[in-house]
């Protein structure tokens, strides 16, 4: 999958387009507004990562030009942004953007929001999710690794499902704040280290392998083995 | 064109003046108007009553004995007789008899001008009032008056008819017109100036205020504007503008302490970055070492980060434009919330969450809920072990109190008023250890601002409680 970084700060191209091709995608870099646009008209551009302040031609310009072109009128676009004003927001998604990150993000948080944006339609919500030998229904909400049930809290439940649904995705510590418990901001405590601790203790601890990964800096993981798995 | 209006809009002194003017032009002119009426309706009384004289002068003179025969045999001595000024018109004239037509008997008319004859009162020797008196227009356009009646003349009876011509009259009513509008023109000139100079004069004080406020910079936000000899209505401006500058000063000067703070606060992650780094990159190392170091670089930079993101949200707090999107909340799914997101990790201190208490709340849900939420990882960071932290929800005299109470270390007095301060750690050694940035409780009071509520703290023995009014 090709994925079109427009982005004029050097260091900030270069870490995307290499993070995102380590993360399984093509990643093409445009350095200013016009060479995108020629970029993005190209085949196989599935998705734009847009810087908004960009020299010359400014971010919501390229916006306004992608949308009236056909050729590229119906590319996902996600625009980064380092003013987290109301009215940039608003006026981005306005223009037709499909979502936007506030600098400084998280990479982790990128590729979630990339792949979310890549997926067509509705996620299709697993009723039965297996991973290893760990076997999540979903519909009764009972949890077992092998022969043994696992008894866990709703709180537990709920961060062991997204996990395992995000199977080998890794998800920052706001996502699962987030997608867990409703908070929308990053709090400056370890509750989400706490809560990950004591789901392992229950899930991973008495078991030989071991399913829920750290990524030191970045957040959790789940999957059967612990190397980074660059799968899309 | 446009300029000089624009000018004349904005320009107090020139408004005040033109209407100085224009009221000054106006009055002199009224005054004038009406002196000039008074003074031409005496004149023409008098002249009147002078052309009446001169009609019974000459009904006297006819209705004397052999005035017939003068009359008829020496016209030139009666016309001398009467004729006394050369725009005094007089002309007898005899009634016509049995078909025939009138007959003038004499007729002192030395230009030869033509005037309309009024009716005549036809009884011998009557006396008309003013109001018989007609106007007419002499042949040069000068006007006139003319007045008719009857008289004695032997034993006939006669029209006698006395004109006169007020040429001269007319000049001197018109020359003393000119001289009214010259003395109203100049009136209000005289009153512009007058005007002008002393609303310069006036403004001066204005002047020195400008001036003042001018040299106000940052660094001179100390000093104040002297009121000295400003008129009583210019001292609320002064005063006002003095409590202007008491605010700006106070706000400039926390300001100014909340960079310094923040360089500061900025400080000890930089110097770990950098330090960490340095140190690591001065030597070869095995890439467990640098994962290692990458890892504890990025902790360092979601903290700044994290900075970041907590300034700018209390900068637009700051901002009264902001309007939380308030809903009306239950208050104890709120708490319930809270609790369960920090369940986990009071447990691993030994510390257990309630929620107690009923009420509904209006407020903006996710600012809410980060208002509970920083009061609570306060409150579980400095719970004692064993202890229980209670979530309180209730609702008197419309306002919604939620308060966040936990047992622990006691707080000193000295502390309680600063808590909410941004940086403000009641223990400088724990600074920066815990990962806290030291604005959570800064925050919890600019969401309480916006709301229009207050955030509040009280300490009894070991127990502190936070408490979040909302309207």
């Amino acid at each position: 999958m090709t994925i079109l970084i427009i982005e004029d700060e050097p260091k900030t191209g270069d870490y995307l387009q290499r993070g995102l091709g380590e993360s399984g995608f093509t990643a093409r870099l445009a350095r200013n507004g016009r060479e995108g646009l020629l970029l993005a008209r190209e085949d196989g551009v599935e998705l734009v990562v847009l810087d908004v302040m960009l020299p010359g031609m400014d971010g919501w310009q390229v916006l306004a030009a992608l949308r009236a072109d056909p050729a590229t009128a119906q590319i996902p676009v996600l625009f980064l942004t380092a003013r987290d004003e109301v009215q940039d927001r608003v006026r981005g998604l306005e223009l037709g953007a499909d979502d936007y990150l506030v600098k400084p993000f998280a990479f982790v948080e990128l590729v979630a929001r990339i792949r979310t944006l890549l997926r067509r339609g509705p996620a299709r919500e697993e009723e039965q999710l297996r991973i290893g030998d760990l076997e999540i229904d979903v519909l009764r909400r009972r949890v077992r690794r092998g022969a043994v049930t696992i008894v866990l809290t709703s709180q537990e439940f709920a961060l062991l499902h997204l996990l395992a649904r995000r199977q080998g995705q890794v998800l920052s510590r706001s996502l699962i704040a987030s997608q867990v418990w409703d908070m929308n901001f990053d709090s400056d405590t370890n509750v989400i280290d706490v809560a990950v601790r004591r789901l392992r203790r229950k899930v991973d601890d008495p078991f030989p392998q071991k399913l829920i990964h750290t990524r030191r800096g970045m957040g959790y993981v789940c999957d059967v083995d612990d190397t980074v798995p660059p799968a899309p | 064109m446009n300029g000089s209006l624009h000018w004349l809009r904005h320009s107090l002194a020139a408004r005040v003046t033109a209407m100085f003017m224009l009221i000054v032009a106006l009055a002199a002119a009224g005054l004038g108007a009406y002196l000039y009426r008074e003074l031409v309706d005496e004149i023409e009384r008098r002249d009147d009553l002078q052309l009446l004289g001169k009609l019974r002068q000459v009904q006297i003179v006819l209705g004397r004995p052999g005035a017939a025969e003068l009359v008829r045999n020496h016209p030139d001595f009666f016309r001398d007789t009467m004729s006394g000024q050369e725009n005094s018109l007089v002309r007898i004239v005899a009634p016509g008899v049995a078909g025939q037509g009138e007959t003038v008997l004499a007729d002192i008319n030395p230009r030869g001008e033509r005037y309309p004859v009024p009716i005549a009162d036809r009884a011998s020797g009557a006396s008309p009032a003013r109001a018989a008196i007609a106007d007419w227009t002499g042949s040069h356009g000068e006007p006139g008056r003319v007045v008719a009646a009857a008289a004695r003349l032997g034993d006939a009876t006669v029209t006698v008819i006395v004109a006169r011509l007020y040429g001269e009259r007319a000049a001197m009513f018109a020359s003393y017109r000119h001289r009214i509008v010259g003395a109203a023109a100049i009136s209000a000139l005289a009153a512009a100036l007058c005007a002008a100079v002393l609303l310069h004069r006036g403004l001066r004080p204005l002047r020195m205020v400008a001036a003042h406020a001018a040299l106000v910079r940052p660094g001179t936000l100390a000093r104040r504007l002297a009121a000295g000899d400003a008129p009583s209505e210019l001292l609320p401006l002064v005063a006002a503008l003095n409590a202007m500058l008491d605010r700006l000063q106070e706000g400039y000067a926390r300001l100014s302490g909340f960079s310094a703070d923040l360089a500061h606060e900025f400080r000890t992650p930089i110097t770990n970055l950098l330090g960490q780094s340095q140190v690591l990159l001065a030597q070869p190392r095995n890439v467990a070492e640098y994962e290692q170091l990458l890892a504890s670089n990025i902790e360092e930079l979601e903290r700044l980060a994290r900075m970041i993101e907590s300034m700018l949200f209390l900068a637009r707090a700051g901002q009264e434009d902001v309007l939380p999107a308030r809903q009306s909340l239950t208050a104890m799914d709120e708490l319930r919330k809270v609790a369960d997101f920090f369940e986990g990790m009071a447990e691993e201190q030994g510390v257990h969450i309630s929620c107690t208490g009923d009420a509904v709340v209006r407020a903006d849900p996710a600012l809410l809920r980060r208002a509970l939420a920083n009061l609570v990882s306060n409150a579980v960071r400095h719970a004692a072990p064993g202890s229980t932290i209670v979530l309180d929800a209730r609702q008197q005299a419309g306002v919604t109190e939620l308060s966040v109470t936990n047992t622990g270390a006691p707080i000193a007095p000295e502390h309680l008023p600063h808590l909410f301060d941004r940086f403000y750690r009641a223990d400088p050694a724990r600074g920066n250890a815990d990962g806290s940035t030291g604005l959570g409780l800064a925050i919890v009071s600019a969401i309480m601002t916006v709301h229009g509520g207050t955030a509040s703290v009280a300490a009894h023995g070991d127990r502190a409680c936070f408490t979040l009014a909302f309207p």
